[in-house]
């Protein structure tokens, strides 16, 4: 028990040193801080932006919707560059024969996306309309909060109404409710039925920047740019009962398209199919390299940090030898010298990392205000670069303080 | 109480020096015993192997042969921590240069052994006031070496040897950077202490400081060539 007491005071003993050490030199300690606490500031900010990165990215597939499959009209390249001569088609009736023939498929909403222009009274705007049927609601989680949603007869008979994002809303209408009035879209009146739910922005996407309006509807009266067929489709959003129909499903849909469009054996699929599991898992790949990328090079400026400290604590313990020699004389054992100097090392870089936590903490915040993008730093990630700034002394601080605790007394004590 | 064990007791011991490709014989077999109790003077010129002697028998510099023994203890199989604690307990250091550390009060230079006793602070503060106090420094607790005069300063560094109650004080020229009232002050405090019982050895070129101790060794060329009791003692006035 003594000799915990012991240890622990000496411990006690060895901060209260380095403080006396590190006020002696205080321009040159404060200098040397600032490198870890750059390095700590850029590593947590990283850590941050990247967390931000997965969070949006994952936010954004949710917003997709869960176990689908997105069936559009490019040619399915692989890796390389996609082939004009290989031009890829999609019509409803794709999509109907998917719904028939492939197993485990739930309900397939055909979209047709288009650049409108919306006017009221005084008021304009620019967004993108979807031309949908109520599949689409079902399979992506597209709810209106407010009036209703498409509903089938508004399909059959074209009929000219439109489900608004929050976003056309608020430029539209301000904070006037929607439902019931009329907008023009391209010009054509079309009255609003429903108010989509918001879904909030990912990655500078604003997902309620959007109206939907029947399949038929946007095809017989706003489409600018003309189609090959009387049914084509932008893409096809295919939902699936489970993931395991979902991975099953993926292949049948290939094989149906290839049949129906007789690619022969060898030529590449002109059209793409792709599911929401594959879209995660690119995306957080995608967005894990950002961030190791990131860390990797804030972790270079945490490097040169260490260095700077390893630097100053042999120019200390040069200073310092003859104090070295002394303590020696007076008893202080190999150990008693190195924890001093490693304890100095700790405490120069806990400082630097806490002052570069609270820094990154403020520019996380200002930026999550400023940029609209979440930066999260949490309790972990304060806990670990306070613990990880410390072991950056220990091991930086690490060779001068052996180095010191390695000196013959009589020379240390002889030194000037 | 047995007395039969000298506190130091040298058999042969020898420190050779490379200087360029030279062997340097400093200390060249000494054998020398100090009983427990006693006060010795060892004089010498520069070069005559005096102070690398008294660095070994305080466990600062390792000899290069021969034996030393320490309160009967052989230094020879001691590693680096056991000589550390030897240093710490059983010896006390006073240097011509005081060697007291800047911008540290004297109570906490004077703390600074107890530290490595492992003992704890409200107990290594009281102990050094007391030590201080003896040295008549009580009122100068606080302040800096900055502050302090040469004799003060060398009273700080002799209460620091003295915080562990070591068995010898080795004393490397004390008196080197004062004046001769206050080396006669110091070397009053010695005689002081040496009357308590402690064990004295203290390295000096100037034969009138030598006049203090009971027993004066004078080295030549990494040898003792005299060794012999003082005649005529010297006595100083006791500060009390």
């Amino acid at each position: 028990m003594n000799s915990i007491f012991a240890s622990v005071a000496g411990w006690g003993v060895n901060v209260a040193i380095a403080f006396t050490a590190l006020r002696t030199n205080l321009m040159r300690s404060i200098l040397t801080t600032l490198g870890v606490m750059i390095g700590v500031f850029s590593v947590i900010l990283a850590v941050a932006v990247g967390n931000g990165a997965q969070v949006s990215v994952t936010q954004q597939i949710a917003t997709l919707g869960s176990n689908m499959a997105i069936v559009v009209p490019q040619p399915d390249s692989g890796s390389g560059p996609p082939r004009p001569n290989d031009r890829g088609r999609l019509t409803e009736r794709d999509g109907q024969a998917i719904l028939r023939q492939v197993s485990g498929v739930r309900a397939v909403a055909p979209q047709i996306r288009n650049s409108v222009q919306l006017v009221t009274p005084g008021r304009s705007a620019t967004t993108q309309a979807t031309g949908a049927t109520p599949e689409y609601g079902n399979i992506s989680n597209v709810n209106a909060s407010e009036g209703r949603f498409l509903t089938k007869s508004d399909v059959g008979s074209a009929a000219r109404v439109a489900v608004i994002g929050q976003t056309v809303s608020d430029k539209l209408f301000g904070g006037d409710s929607p439902v019931g009035q009329t907008i023009r879209v391209n010009r054509v009146p079309f009255t609003v039925v429903g108010l989509l739910e918001s879904k909030g922005s990912n990655l500078g996407t604003d997902n309620d920047d959007q109206i939907v309006v029947p399949i038929t509807t946007l095809r017989q009266r706003l489409l600018t740019t003309p189609t090959q067929g009387p049914d084509d489709v932008t893409l096809l959003f295919v939902g699936f009962e489970d993931e395991d129909s979902l991975l099953a499903g993926q292949k049948e849909i290939k094989r149906l398209l290839r049949d129906r469009y007789r690619v022969q054996k060898g030529k590449i699929n002109p059209f793409t199919v792709r599911t929401t599991t594959e879209i995660a898992e690119t995306t957080s790949q995608v967005t894990q390299i950002f961030q190791a990328v990131l860390v990797a090079i804030a972790s270079i400026s945490l490097l040169v940090g260490g260095i700077g400290i390893m630097n100053i604590m042999l120019v200390s313990v040069t200073e310092r030898t003859r104090e070295i020699g002394l303590r020696m004389a007076l008893g202080a054992r190999r150990s008693d010298i190195r924890n001093q100097f490693l304890v100095e090392a700790a405490v120069l870089c806990i400082i630097g990392g806490a002052i570069g936590l609270l820094l990154a903490v403020l520019a996380a915040t200002i930026f999550q205000k400023v940029a609209d993008f979440p930066a999260p730093v949490g309790i972990d990630t304060a806990l670990f670069s306070i613990a990880f700034s410390a072991v950056i002394g220990l091991l930086f601080g690490g060779y001068p303080a052996v180095r010191a605790s390695r000196l013959s007394p009589i020379e240390a004590l002889r030194s000037e | 109480m047995t007395m039969t064990v000298p506190l130091i007791d040298t058999h042969d011991l020898v420190k050779n020096y490379e200087i360029g490709g030279e062997t340097v014989h400093a200390v060249n077999h000494v054998s020398l015993s100090v009983e427990r109790g006693e006060f010795v003077a060892i004089m010498g010129a520069s070069g005559s192997g005096k102070s690398t002697f008294m660095n070994m028998i305080g466990c600062l510099d390792v000899p290069t042969s021969g034996t030393l023994l320490l309160d009967g203890i052989d230094t020879k199989s001691l590693d680096s921590d056991q000589l550390a604690e030897i240093r710490n307990r059983k010896i006390g250091f006073v240097f011509q240069q005081f060697n007291l550390l800047a911008r540290t009060s004297a109570l906490d230079n004077v703390a600074v052994p107890l530290i490595y006793s492992g003992i704890g602070y409200t107990d290594r503060r009281q102990r050094a006031q007391l030590k201080l106090e003896a040295m008549g420094l009580g009122n100068r607790l606080e302040n800096t070496p900055a502050k302090l005069s040469g004799g003060q300063q060398q009273r700080v560094a002799i209460a620091r040897a003295l915080v562990t109650d070591p068995l010898m004080l080795l004393a490397d020229e004390p008196t080197g950077a004062l004046d001769t009232q206050t080396s006669l002050d110091i070397m009053g405090i010695f005689q002081k202490l040496n009357d308590d019982g402690i064990t004295l050895v203290v390295v000096t070129h100037e034969p009138d400081i030598a006049e203090y101790a009971a027993r004066r060794i004078v080295f030549r060329d990494g040898k003792i060539i005299e060794d012999e009791p003082v005649k005529s003692r010297r006595r100083a006035e006791h500060h009390e």
